[in-house]
């Protein structure tokens, strides 16, 4: 079980690979800031800088549509909120397009940079260590959580002989709350672990 | 010879009252492989981890563990985590970094060691080179021990713990893991149920059962009696039985 969801396309070669992951963090964030602050027609150029990068990062461009897709739903779900004011369609248009953009944005710095090399770069810019750290143990462990979940949900599998939804959910619920369960107790594992190799 | 680990009537009660280690007493020389053999739930990991202070989570005054002389406490904590490397059962709860390289120098640069040449030398002790940059959720079972391994060794310590050091690994993985711990030169503890990694790799053995020890003597002698391996658990391993060489 090999999951990669997060930077799955992050150790290919490109010459957008390539950059130093200081760079790409930099000009992510000043693109956003830029999305967010600059009038909307400034937009459009940025847009097509980004679609350069994307075409210069040779990113298949199914894996970057289906993945804003995926994260769609939470701008939506927000912006649907200013349908309901005067010029609704307008504010509506311009909140989707401005962060569909951002999201674009970060999709491209987290599929062209591993995650660990972003967490080096905060590192060094000084972003504070707890902060770091967090990162770093979350990234580590969606993965160890993930298969944990999986196979749990498997064995569940194994030993479910009917099909009514209402067991389904509640078998759910149960493998959902098993999972908090263990990864308290991992934590505690973990944490003598990294107090066994000196942490303080 | 010295003596790199002495317990002195060592007792734990965990916070739901079971009691896991009811006053254990024992020694280990410097250089000895010592194995530490029981039933499950006998007390082998809560045993393991006093041995360098992670348990018990309070320290009260009379200490019960001395490392190469040294009490085992708050002042000396830091020094015996440092000589004391621990490697745990499931190697996903050692490896907390990103990348191997981080999680190896994560040992030496909380004790203030040079990193980059102990990262490298703990890497090619375990065989491991050219794997600085990987994550440890794409590696085999066998290579995350190994990795786990290396972290542990990058600190040079002096007494080597190691709980269940073979489970789950295949067959080549644990003949690796075993020339790779014959090579090893620390005072090793090895808590496990492969007998068999006990009959080769240590002299000695310890037989705990309910959080007590209940023998301790030659691996040859104790793990050929019959009776007291199966009153505890355990059984007489095949190689005791035609003990030639092959």
């Amino acid at each position: 079980m090999r999951h990669d969801f997060l930077d799955s396309h992050s150790r290919l070669d490109s010459p957008v690979h390539r950059l130093p992951a200081g760079i790409k963090l930099a000009s992510a964030l000043l693109f956003v800031f830029l999305l967010v602050l600059a009038p909307l027609p400034a937009c459009v150029p940025i847009a097509a800088v980004l679609v350069v990068v994307a075409l210069l990062s040779r990113l298949p461009a199914s894996f970057l549509v289906k993945r804003l897709l995926l994260l769609e739903p939470f701008v939506l779900g927000v912006a649907v909120l200013t349908l309901f004011q005067p010029h609704g369609i307008e504010v509506f248009a311009a909140i989707v397009a401005r962060s569909t953009l951002c999201l674009f944005t970060m999709l491209l710095l987290s599929s062209t940079t591993p995650f660990a090399e972003l967490l080096c770069v905060l590192k060094r810019m000084r972003v504070p260590a707890l902060l770091v750290t967090t990162l770093a143990l979350m990234y580590r462990y969606l993965f160890v959580l993930m298969d944990e979940g999986e196979r749990m949900q498997r064995a569940r599998a194994c030993r479910t002989f009917e099909r009514r939804r209402w067991h389904g959910w509640k078998a759910l619920g149960t493998v959902a709350g098993q999972l908090f369960v263990r990864s308290t107790e991992r934590a505690e594992r973990i944490y003598a672990a990294m107090l066994a190799r000196g942490w303080k | 010879m010295t003596t790199a680990i002495e317990v002195k009537d060592l007792k734990f009660r965990y916070h739901d009252g079971t009691e896991a280690l009811t006053g254990l007493n024992f020694a280990v020389a410097e250089g000895e492989c010592v194995g530490l053999i029981g039933p499950n739930g006998a007390g082998k990991s809560t045993l393991l981890l006093h041995l360098n202070g992670i348990l018990p989570e309070k320290m009260d005054g009379t200490a019960t563990v001395f490392v190469h002389g040294k009490p085992l406490n708050e002042e000396n904590l830091p020094e015996i985590r440092r000589s004391v490397g621990v490697l745990f059962q499931d190697p996903d709860d050692q490896l907390f970094c990103p990348t191997v390289f981080e999680d190896v120098a994560f040992g030496p640069q909380q004790f203030g060691v040079e990193v980059l040449p102990a990262v490298q030398r703990a890497l090619v002790e375990v065989g491991l080179t050219g794997f600085e940059k990987r994550s440890p959720h794409h590696l085999s079972h066998g290579e995350k021990r190994r990795v786990c391994l290396a972290g542990v060794l990058a600190c040079s310590p002096r007494v080597l713990v190691l709980d269940e050091p073979t489970s789950d690994l295949d067959p080549r993985g644990r003949r690796e893991l075993k020339a790779l711990l014959r090579q090893i030169p620390a005072t090793k503890i090895i808590a496990t149920h492969d007998l068999e990694l006990v009959a080769e790799l240590c002299p000695r053995v310890i037989v705990l059962d309910h959080g007590a020890i209940v023998a301790d003597g030659p691996t040859t002698e104790l793990l050929d009696n019959e009776a007291l391996m199966l009153a505890h658990g355990l059984e007489r391993p095949h190689i005791m039985r035609h003990r030639h060489p092959h």
